[in-house]
């Protein structure tokens, strides 16, 4: 979460700074009266790095995906029903023998 | 036989003809969609609008950056989609235009901000 959340960070830094970049460039332009045709290179590369920064906390920010298969090994806990009015613990269930079944 | 109870369970005795999934790892699976896309849209608005593009070329780059997203999706999902998710569907077309209005927004904001002021 933390490392994530910082290289999310670190691309919006980098695509304010390719924004700074292109304002310069086109107040440039405008002295030399001109036509924006495109940033320049070293902007397209800031803004294809920021792409990838940011893409990369996308995925991994919010969270892992998790099975949905009701068999599989990470879903093993059941939702029991915690109402305590229902739970009877006085029951034949104590003259059974005890046996533990571990997985 | 007691019936669990627990959402999209059953017991195992029962032969279930229809496939039950935890309902809960779903939503969260579907929340995580959601945001992904949404923050990769921005991100998209923000770039498009840096870059100066205007009319159908921009809408062109939302469409680009969205199918990014569902291939970056995919491959988190390692791309084993049906442990995750009831399909393909899911992760290709869910919410693909969901993000496309926070797209123009900042694709906008972004341009006015540097192309403009």
């Amino acid at each position: 979460m933390g490392a994530g959340f910082v290289v999310g960070v670190l691309g919006v830094l980098i695509l304010s700074h390719a924004a700074y970049s292109t304002i310069q460039y086109r107040s440039l332009l405008k002295i030399t009266d001109e036509q924006f045709s495109g940033p320049p290179i070293n902007v397209v590369m800031e803004l294809i790095a920021g792409l990838v920064l940011c893409m990369w906390a996308a995925l991994t920010v919010p969270g892992n995906f998790l099975s949905i298969l009701p068999h599989s090994d990470e879903n093993r806990v059941v939702a029991l029903p915690s109402n305590l009015d229902f739970m009877i613990f006085n029951h034949r269930g104590k003259a059974f023998p005890l046996s533990i079944d571990a997985k | 036989m007691a019936n669990l109870g627990a959402p999209g369970k059953t017991a195992s005795d029962i032969t279930d003809e229809l496939p039950t999934f935890n309902v809960e790892n779903m939503q969260n699976n579907a929340k995580i969609i959601y945001y992904s896309r949404t923050f990769m849209s921005i991100i998209g608005g923000v770039i498009a609008g840096i870059l100066g593009f205007t009319g159908l070329t921009g809408f062109i780059f939302y469409f680009l950056v969205m199918a990014i997203t569902s291939v970056g999706l995919a491959a988190k999902a390692g791309f084993s989609v049906h442990s995750y998710f009831d399909g393909w569907n899911r992760i290709i077309l869910d919410g693909f235009l969901g993000g496309l209005l926070s797209f123009v927004l900042f694709w906008t904001f972004a341009y006015d901000l540097v192309h403009i002021f």
